[in-house]
């Protein structure tokens, strides 16, 4: 309770997994509504248009939660972790500034137009608004990307007289082989959370017999997405982060394999529990010379275990990092399995007729959200205990004029008020989906209008 | 290059006073000039679709503090640490009220979200308000650059002051009131109908009350802060500031007398824009002033980053303002004119 770095670390973590669910589902949503509004201009596909005008009010809702949520994260920097960003504010600041400049206000710009604007701006403005938005928001990721990769692998920096960092090269702060590497693993997990949510509400209309013509396409495209993309996450993009870990982050990999000791022939751990006291794993079930071959190429490569490197650099809870990489590889791997039989049945015709499978496809939404989640935790986990790998610890970053108390208590505020918007969105997303695609037009919900049975509920 | 960027930091949070200032404002008052839920759509149709485009300049402002002065940045939001979630709480909520609102087309639901959406602003205007009283006041840092501060102590601004004092209440009270004036003005440029003319009432009794208390403002920053009114006067761009308060002034008066609607909010943004301009070349160099001893300030040499972490910031910085120009340019030129109900409708017709 006293060591106040500890809340911190749990109100950054709190904030930044929540505001997380939403950007990964606009980032893989947006190029969805791209294809559907391109479809709609050039080709004048009313079907399209249907969808697109669907999902862009799912789209919006996404979106303002994530701003909503968003904002705390670029002020967390300077109440919560001072320390840290008088250290390295002169680099990292560089991204954050340029994530506002070029990317926030094209999307913010732009995505009042999309939500609001069909009318106003016909066809060929909508979809360049659709395009804006999806671009910034895949533009604003690279930045956050960077940021983090920074932290991951530190490169492009020098250190002032006073001890501080300055940026030194922005192009080689920019092009960090480490966020070439994340920035393509995780839009690809994006774009498997987007797919897997239109998939998903294909599913739902299918199994409820509604909405025939939008449910196919929903299916159809989201499945094919989904594939794609779940094969793309694990290879190349996630096999090469995977390397890249191995060849900076020696402790990290091992503890995220549970690997105690060095050694050739390294296994890969199916299942099994990391026991640190013992310093070994509980009932394993192993490949053999699997993690050798992933990580260097050959099956007899040399793997450090954590007993080769100094207990301080150890990330500091080995059995969370290990836990969160399995549950993200194990997912990643069911992801390909689901979609790749989805696609089976379509090549035989019967995606729309399996109700097993629609079920499976409605119920696995979520998942891509644990699996994403679990994915951000085994990095930030595995980057421990430093805050900058190698540079600068985690335990000098906290705000020091900041007490246990003061965020113990903005921390349960976070918490309550965050529990209201999810239940919020949920329900708003809820309504959304029960009224379905196409039924806008319907009933007496005119937004904005001056009718007289309006003003009569006032 | 450290004046360079206290301007570019001045001009990014200006630009947020000015956009947000009249969401702000004119969400602060919407209860008040709009009485039907249809009407209250109008106000929120006016705002809505670039709430967000604006709020960006505070992240901006935010991101380009944290480049340009971090140890200033540091050192004044830990300080501020309960003030600034308690801001960044009513951000949360103000949003959300405008998203949602609109979503469920229910009387009592929209009535909820409407008023939510008035409080949170009111809190923003005071909170903004208290804010710049704060940074012309000062904070009680001590030798060692840190400080902590209370919500409010005995109310003085001298020694170990609180966030709310005699003075930044004042100037709370003085920007709650330009800017419900600021949001009343714009809501005349772009609603039609009763809207139209309860915002145009609204915005002439405001700017009134605004004049009135203008003076004591002015006062209570020559008695706090008499150093700032020296600098003002010794800097040439502080007579560019002065001149432009004193325009925006007269543009405001002229343009309500005149009916001239796209005068006065010309004039109400001028002003603003002249009101913070001339707080910054007041102020500056000094980012953080200490209550305790002017020695133990924090100017803005002292709070840079080193190195050449600037000079490579002033390279993209220029190409992002250029560009985002272009996507406003794009987005006004769309919203032009006044509402139209029956096409800004978020997809809900």
């Amino acid at each position: 309770m006293d060591d106040p770095t500890l809340w911190h670390r749990l109100q950054f973590a709190f904030t930044i997994v929540y505001h997380y669910l939403f950007p990964q589902l606009t980032m893989g949503l947006g190029w969805f509504i791209v294809y559907w509004k391109w479809r709609a201009w050039r080709k004048g596909d009313e079907r399209s248009a249907e969808a697109a005008r669907y999902w862009a009010k799912i789209f919006g809702l996404t979106f303002a939660m994530g701003v909503v949520t968003g904002l705390p994260m670029e002020f967390q920097f300077g109440t919560n972790w001072a320390e840290f960003t008088k250290f390295s504010g002169g680099v990292i600041g560089q991204t954050l500034a340029m994530e506002s400049m070029f990317a926030f206000l094209l999307e913010s710009a732009l995505v009042g137009a999309l939500v609001w604007g069909e009318k106003r701006l016909g066809p060929r403005n909508h979809f360049i608004a659709a395009l804006g938005v999806a671009a910034g928001s895949w533009i604003s990721g690279y930045f956050i990307i960077v940021t983090n990769a920074f932290m991951q692998h530190p490169v492009g920096h020098a250190t002032a007289a006073d001890g501080t960092l300055y940026l030194g090269s922005l192009g080689e702060y920019l092009t960090n082989r480490w966020a070439i590497i994340q920035f393509a693993h995780n839009q690809c997990a994006a774009l498997v959370t987007g797919s897997f949510v239109v998939a998903a509400a294909g599913a739902f209309y299918a199994l409820r017999g509604q909405h025939a013509e939008q449910a196919r396409l929903y299916l159809r495209q989201g499945t094919l997405v989904a594939l794609v993309a779940s094969v793309l996450v694990a290879f190349p993009t996630g096999d090469q982060q995977a390397k890249m870990v191995a060849s900076h982050q020696g402790p990290t990999l091992a503890a995220m394999e549970g690997r105690f000791e060095s050694g050739p022939m390294a296994e890969i751990t199916l299942i099994g529990q990391p026991n640190i006291r013992e310093r070994r794993l509980d009932n394993p079930i192993k490949v053999p010379g699997m993690l050798s071959f992933l990580a260097f190429g050959t099956f007899h490569s040399d793997v450090p275990g954590l007993d080769a490197f100094p207990a301080d650099t150890w990330p500091s809870n080995i059995e969370l990092l290990y836990y969160t990489f399995h549950v993200m590889a194990g997912l990643g791997t069911l992801f390909i399995l689901i979609m790749g039989l989805a696609i089976l049945q379509r090549l035989r015709g019967r995606l729309e007729h399996t109700r097993p499978l629609l079920w499976a496809l409605m119920l696995a939404f979520p998942f891509p959200f644990i699996a994403n989640t679990a994915g951000w935790m085994t990095a930030e986990l595995g980057r421990q205990p430093w805050l900058i790998y190698g540079l600068f610890r985690t335990s000098q970053g906290a705000s020091s004029v900041v007490g246990s108390g003061s965020v113990l208590f903005t921390l349960v505020g976070l918490a309550g008020l965050y529990f209201v918007l999810g239940l919020l969105y949920l329900f708003l997303v809820g309504h959304e989906v029960m009224k379905g695609p196409g039924t806008a037009d319907e009933g007496p919900a005119r937004y904005g209008e001056r009718s007289g049975e309006e003003s009569r509920h006032d | 290059m450290i004046e360079l960027w206290f301007v570019i930091l001045c001009f990014m949070l200006t630009m947020f006073a000015v956009l947000e200032g009249w969401d702000f404002g004119g969400g602060a008052v919407h209860l008040f000039v709009a009485r039907t839920p249809a009407e209250r759509r109008e106000v929120i149709a006016a705002i809505g679709p670039l709430w967000s485009w604006h709020e960006v300049w505070l992240v901006g402002a935010g991101g380009t503090f944290m480049v340009a002065f971090p140890r200033a940045m540091a050192t004044a939001f830990s300080g501020y640490y309960m003030a600034l979630w308690l801001a960044l709480w009513s951000f949360v909520l103000r949003g959300i009220s405008i998203e949602v609102g609109g979503h469920l087309r229910d009387p009592l639901w929209q009535r909820f979200w409407d008023v939510v959406f008035a409080a949170a602003n009111v809190l923003l205007a005071i909170i903004f308000g208290a804010a710049l009283g704060n940074v012309i006041r000062g904070v009680p840092m001590d030798e060692g650059g840190r400080f902590s501060l209370a919500l409010f102590t005995d109310f003085g601004v001298r020694g170990q002051v609180g966030i709310l004092d005699w003075y930044t209440l004042l100037v709370a009270l003085e920007t709650l009131l330009i800017l419900g004036a600021h949001g009343a003005t714009y809501l005349t440029l772009k609603s039609s109908g009763p809207v139209h003319d309860r915002s145009r009432s609204m915005a002439g009794r405001l700017w009134l009350v605004a004049a009135l208390v203008f003076p004591l403002v002015t006062y209570g920053t020559w008695a706090v802060r008499p150093d700032m009114f020296i600098h003002l006067l010794e800097r040439p761009p502080g007579w560019v500031a002065l001149a432009a308060i004193v325009a925006g002034a007269v543009a405001v008066f002229t343009g309500y007398r005149r009916r001239r609607e796209s005068r006065t909010l010309a004039g109400s943004v001028l002003l603003i824009v002249g009101l913070l301009a001339a707080t910054g070349v007041g102020v500056f160099p000094v980012l953080l002033h200490s209550t305790l001893s002017d020695r133990f300030s924090m100017t803005a040499g002292q709070a840079a980053s080193g190195g050449t972490g600037l000079g490579l910031a002033i390279i993209w910085w220029p190409i992002a303002l250029v560009l985002a120009l272009v996507y406003f340019t794009f987005i006004a030129w769309q919203f032009r004119g006044k509402v139209r109900p029956s096409d800004d409708n978020q997809g809900y017709s």
